[in-house]
């Protein structure tokens, strides 16, 4: 391959004689370039005549007459000759095609879009960059341990070299930014919502991740970049199947999850705090570098009129025969008395120093929310039982329906009276 | 649904036919542009000389940030290489880089078959053959050559 040293030794040596030189038309081009290139005396041979300001340029930084921070150059002659730009604009144009593969980034074999520039002086994307660090600290060129901060976005571009390319290949950069761009989203038509495969969130309730897959730490950077938000699912264990998505390997209901705060530690991972928002159910699904993609569809409690009314047609029911029927009796309890019901299991469990209700607990989920319709979520966040049992809140459509969920599980903990705890809160990733 | 063909990966797949690697091919399929049918000479002045060894090699979704995914097909006698057909190299697990290629990789297996391993061994019973009696186990790894990776005519 050649290099642009050669490109410029070549034309030294080629005595530019093209008789009739056309009149040049695209005279702007010339102009940007190398109107910006003039400040010193040019008084060496290679004086501009014929062979063009370009190669007189380069003859003088040769020559050691060009100090490298001097930006522009003032050449003696005024008018440049039709044989100067013509001289010129074909260098410059053998220039470009010498020292395009060299701004290849080699790792997407794009031309470098942002070039980040390591301590041991290799260059990639700045996108791909940060995909390497999510998989290794090493430079992917020279395998040295990066000396890069673990946020690469505080790593600035190379500027050098982001110059050079915006004055060669201009549209190239413009047209690989806008295709990066659209990449970036990590989106496939409607499948527009990144999903967190992992574990269980709740509506309004904080949940703490820890970041650590390389394929989430993508996923990550990309909800900061766009909304900050993403949808997490539980893992479906036993590859139960999930309406008509069929047996994929999630449950097919979960929460929105919005990101209130990000630490990124040393080695790159990083722990999120989130808050709940909506919940939601995956219509399709897909994968994009390695994570999971959805189309999803809200779903709402049904209005409080409708509410109301579920209400008073459970509650008018005649008792339950028989005595023992839990099930039935917490059918038929008003609402209030099942929010009621919990709560003061609560402050009694509080009274017994119940460990899944200790401070520290406290401290992250708040609390008990005095609301009906979040109770039963805050509960589900604290309260140490299977969380296949707490997903089925999500599937629920009334705050009474999820009421009536936990009123269960407190019925049951009190005639069971164990309760395994594992640690609290989890770290997942 | 299936993302496009990453620019890198055609590329890459171009250049393996328009400038080849001597003694190694690399031909994608029709229906998976991820999934290559290899071929690999076994080195010149090694046991393997002579032999051609079939090798299939995947291009993982998230390749190049996860190293290709290859296997021999062909049955072959070598300390770093188990009866699956499954590679014992380091640069297809710890120290694969982004910056590697599969043009790179096959020549690093090419490179195993001139220099087996045997203090790093994948296969025990080859391994401790070629640690115990290197005559022997060169001779057992012409004779699977000869077996088992002849060119087919």
């Amino acid at each position: 391959m050649e290099t642009i040293a050669e490109v410029f030794t070549r034309y030294e040596t080629v005595v530019t004689h093209k008789s009739g030189a056309q009149e040049d038309t695209d005279v702007e081009m010339e102009d940007s370039v190398l109107g910006e290139v003039l400040n010193e005396k040019i008084d060496a041979e290679g004086s501009s005549t014929e062979r063009g300001r370009l190669l007189a340029a380069y003859i003088l930084a040769v020559q050691g007459q060009l100090s490298l921070d001097s930006d522009t150059i003032k050449f003696d002659s005024g008018m440049t000759t039709a044989a100067e730009r013509t001289a010129d604009l074909t260098m410059l144009h053998d220039i470009s095609d010498t020292a395009l593969p060299q701004v290849d980034c080699q790792v997407c074999y794009n031309i470098m879009l942002d070039p980040v520039t390591t301590f041991c002086g290799h260059t990639l994307c700045r996108v791909c960059m940060s995909r390497v660090l999510d998989h290794s600290l090493h430079c992917p060129i020279c395998r040295r341990v990066l000396a890069l901060p673990p946020r690469i976005e505080e790593h600035p571009n190379n500027k050098t070299l982001v110059d050079i390319q915006n004055t060669l290949w201009p549209d190239m950069i413009k047209a690989r930014r806008e295709t990066v761009a659209a990449e970036e989203v990590g989106e496939q038509g409607d499948l527009n919502t990144a999903l967190f495969v992992c574990t269980l969130g709740f509506p309004e309730q904080t949940t703490f991740l820890r970041i650590f897959e390389p394929r989430y730490r993508l996923m990550l950077r990309r909800c900061l970049e766009a909304n900050r938000e993403f949808g997490i699912l539980m893992y479906n264990r036993y590859s139960e199947p999930q309406g008509d998505l069929g047996p994929v390997h999630f449950y097919q209901i979960g929460t929105m999850l919005r990101i209130i705060r990000v630490q990124v530690l040393a080695d790159g991972t990083s722990l999120i705090e989130t808050k709940g928002s909506e919940r939601f159910r995956v219509k399709a699904h897909g994968l994009v570098d390695g994570y999971a993609i959805g189309n999803v569809e809200p779903i709402h409690d049904v209005n409080l009129a409708e509410e109301e009314r579920i209400e008073a047609a459970e509650t008018g029911l005649p008792p339950p025969t028989d005595e023992n029927d839990v099930l039935g009796q917490i059918d038929r309890m008003p609402t209030a008395d099942l929010l009621r019901f919990g709560q003061e299991f609560i402050r009694k469990m509080q009274g017994r120093s119940a460990g899944w209700l200790q401070q520290r607990v406290l401290d992250i989920h708040g609390q008990p929310p005095d609301d009906a319709r979040l109770f039963p979520y805050w509960f589900a966040s604290v309260l140490p039982i299977s969380e296949d049992e707490k997903y089925k809140l999500l599937d629920t459509r009334t705050a009474r329906a999820r009421l009536k969920i936990t009123a269960a599980w407190i019925r049951r903990i009190e005639t069971q009276r164990c309760i395994s705890y594992p640690a609290l809160p989890t770290w997942v990733g | 649904m299936t993302a496009p063909l990453p620019k890198r990966i055609i590329k890459e797949t171009e250049r393996l036919q328009t400038e080849p690697v001597p003694g190694i091919s690399a031909q994608p399929h029709d229906d998976n542009a991820r999934y290559f049918d290899v071929t690999v000479q076994g080195p010149d002045g090694s046991c393997y000389e002579g032999g051609v060894f079939n090798l299939e090699l995947f291009l993982p979704d998230d390749y190049p940030m996860t190293p290709p995914r290859i296997r021999f097909l062909t049955r072959i006698y070598h300390p770093n290489i188990d009866r699956l057909g499954r590679i014992c190299l380091d640069v297809l697990k710890n120290n694969w880089s982004p910056a590697l290629q599969i043009r790179t990789i096959l020549l690093s297996i090419q490179a195993l078959l001139g220099a087996p391993n045997p203090e790093d061994p994948l296969n025990e019973a080859v391994a401790k053959q070629w640690k115990d009696n290197q005559a022997e186990a060169i001779k057992n790894a012409r004779e699977w050559t000869k077996l088992y990776a002849q060119p087919k005519e």
